[in-house]
């Protein structure tokens, strides 16, 4: 579903932010990207919805979409079909809970009375419809990541990729957000969650992929983190 | 929806950011004023410029010796030159009588003879009523055997020329100052409202809106700004047009003029404001969309 082929990304004059990357990410999978901050893990997921483009190398998404020959206008249609969380949330704050859950399907220029179904359907579905009225910042820090879950799945999307998603959380409101992300899964959507909380992660089966100083790591069963282990299965190449 | 979240976004903005839009606001509508009332007097002044000239007669005078038959043979010679329009010879007796009916004095009975010349009155085509061929004209003329004197009223027609053509230049020179005022303040309106959401624009971007969804509520926040700012100048304009025609009798404008006014000027605003903001917009979202 979404191929890295020999990606590496330059910023400006700092070389190596990631470096020929190889990767596969199969549709329905819930995978988790870990590694330390300033592993290259944004900039990983930043190359999937195409806000940034590979220095070398190449991005497909469903084979409709490469980096290496996309236009603007093809960038707007891929972004249609992701579903993104930040760990910041990036609410629109001064627009209502609903209007902010609408936005993506107001974008795509869908009538009315679809939007109002969808966004209350999917508020109803994160346990947010009784704020539907309220503006986004008046949210509680837990209820606002909920917002923006709803936002990214709007649009049905072919891949939710969350940066961080639990980074601005406390345990239980973390938990939610992942039981959350979870639940989306299990209907069939694909789930690509950065994060380093291993805590939160330990018990999970999904897959795992490690990044390091811009590098996918290969598994090692005896690396720890504090005291989880946290691989599982292995990445590939 | 997607035109009442343009709507909702547009006014949102125009509240938010109110002080540099009231500022925009004035700025337009004072700009108008001055842009539509300069516009005015120019065209006036042209109008009466060209009624002069339609209306301008060249009185070749004849020596006091020449008689009618050298009238007639002088003006076929006029006729060959091909600009003139109309061309008429007014005889001592004709002269006489206009005299009479212009001074009600009979000129025998003042002076015992009739000492006005034979006259030829020439009407120019109007492409010829400029002053510069009215002087060679007037040059030309003079030279032929048994004319005496080329008159027009070529001190009229040079100072309403020389005033038509200062309004012209200072007429552009203003619109040029005001545009490029109109333009940095509308600019700058946009700027704040761009960089006030460029965390909403980048949001927006992701979520994979285009261009034009981006970008519209600044174009309709400039279009907005450019049609308050015309009813603003169009109501005042009407106010000093009602003023001058109660101030002085000879002064009327007709239903269309008011009509006209109210048009023009909003139509101008709101084109001012379109174009100043779509050029401002497209830079300033471009700039985020380049920091992401």
């Amino acid at each position: 579903m979404i191929r890295f082929s020999h990606v590496t990304v330059n910023y400006g004059y700092v070389p190596g932010a990631l470096k020929d990357i190889n990767l596969q990410l199969h549709k329905g999978d819930f995978t988790l990207l870990l590694g330390p901050t300033g592993s290259g893990k944004s900039t990983l997921l930043r190359l999937i919805y195409m806000d940034i483009l590979p220095s070398a190398g190449a991005v497909s998404v469903e084979d409709r979409w490469s980096s290496a020959r996309i236009s603007p206008r093809q960038i707007n249609l891929l972004r249609r079909n992701i579903g993104v969380v930040f760990q910041d949330f990036r609410l629109i704050e001064n627009m209502s809970v609903f209007d902010n859950v609408a936005l993506p399907l107001v974008i795509e220029g869908y009538r009315s009375k679809y939007i109002r179904q969808v966004a209350r359907a999917l508020l109803d579905e994160v346990n947010m419809l009784q704020a539907a009225d309220q503006p986004a910042s008046t949210l509680s820090l837990g209820e606002k990541q909920r917002v923006a879950i709803a936002r990214a799945m709007a649009k049905n999307p072919i891949i939710v990729i969350a940066d961080e998603p639990t980074g601005n959380l406390d345990r239980e409101a973390s938990q939610n957000v992942l039981s959350l992300l979870e639940r989306f899964n299990r209907n069939g959507t694909s789930i690509l969650m950065a994060t380093h909380d291993y805590e939160l992660i330990k018990d999970t089966p999904y897959r795992r992929i490690y990044m390091e100083n811009g590098e996918l790591r290969q598994p090692d069963r005896t690396m720890n983190v504090g005291k989880e282990r946290i691989f599982k299965t292995s990445t590939e190449e | 929806m997607k035109s009442s979240f343009v709507l909702r976004q547009t006014l949102n903005s125009l509240w938010r950011e109110r002080t540099p839009v009231t500022a925009s606001i004035l700025t337009i509508g004072i700009a108008l004023i001055i842009l539509i009332s300069l516009f005015e007097v120019s065209m006036a002044l042209y109008r009466n410029l060209n009624d002069l000239k339609q209306n301008m007669v060249v009185e070749v005078y004849l020596e006091p010796s020449r008689g009618e038959a050298d009238a007639g043979r002088l003006a076929a010679q006029l006729e060959n030159y091909g600009t003139i329009e109309r061309i008429r010879v007014v005889s001592k007796d004709v002269a006489a009588e206009i005299f009479e009916k212009e001074f009600g004095e009979n000129i025998y009975d003042i002076l015992k003879e009739n000492p006005l010349p034979v006259t030829i009155e020439v009407r120019l085509l109007p492409e010829y009523n400029h002053s510069d061929y009215l002087a060679l004209f007037k040059k030309q003329v003079e030279a032929l055997s048994g004319v005496d004197e080329v008159h027009y009223r070529h001190v009229l027609v040079e100072k309403l020329e020389t005033i038509t053509q200062a309004v012209l230049i200072s007429g552009i020179v203003v619109l040029i100052v005001l545009v490029f005022a109109m333009n940095l303040l509308i600019r700058n309106t946009i700027k704040l409202s761009v960089y006030a959401r460029r965390e909403q624009i980048a949001i927006m971007k992701i979520l994979g809106a285009g261009n034009l969804f981006v970008r519209l509520p600044y174009i309709l926040e400039g279009a907005l700004e450019g049609l308050i700012g015309g009813i603003m100048a169009a109501t005042g304009l009407i106010i000093a047009h009602k003023f001058i025609a109660d101030s002085f009798a000879a002064v009327h404008f007709s239903p269309m003029v008011y009509k006209m006014l109210w048009i023009n000027t909003i139509s101008v605003g709101i084109l001012i404001g379109l174009f100043v903001s779509a050029a401002a917009v497209g830079h300033f979202v471009h700039k985020i969309h380049a920091k992401k």
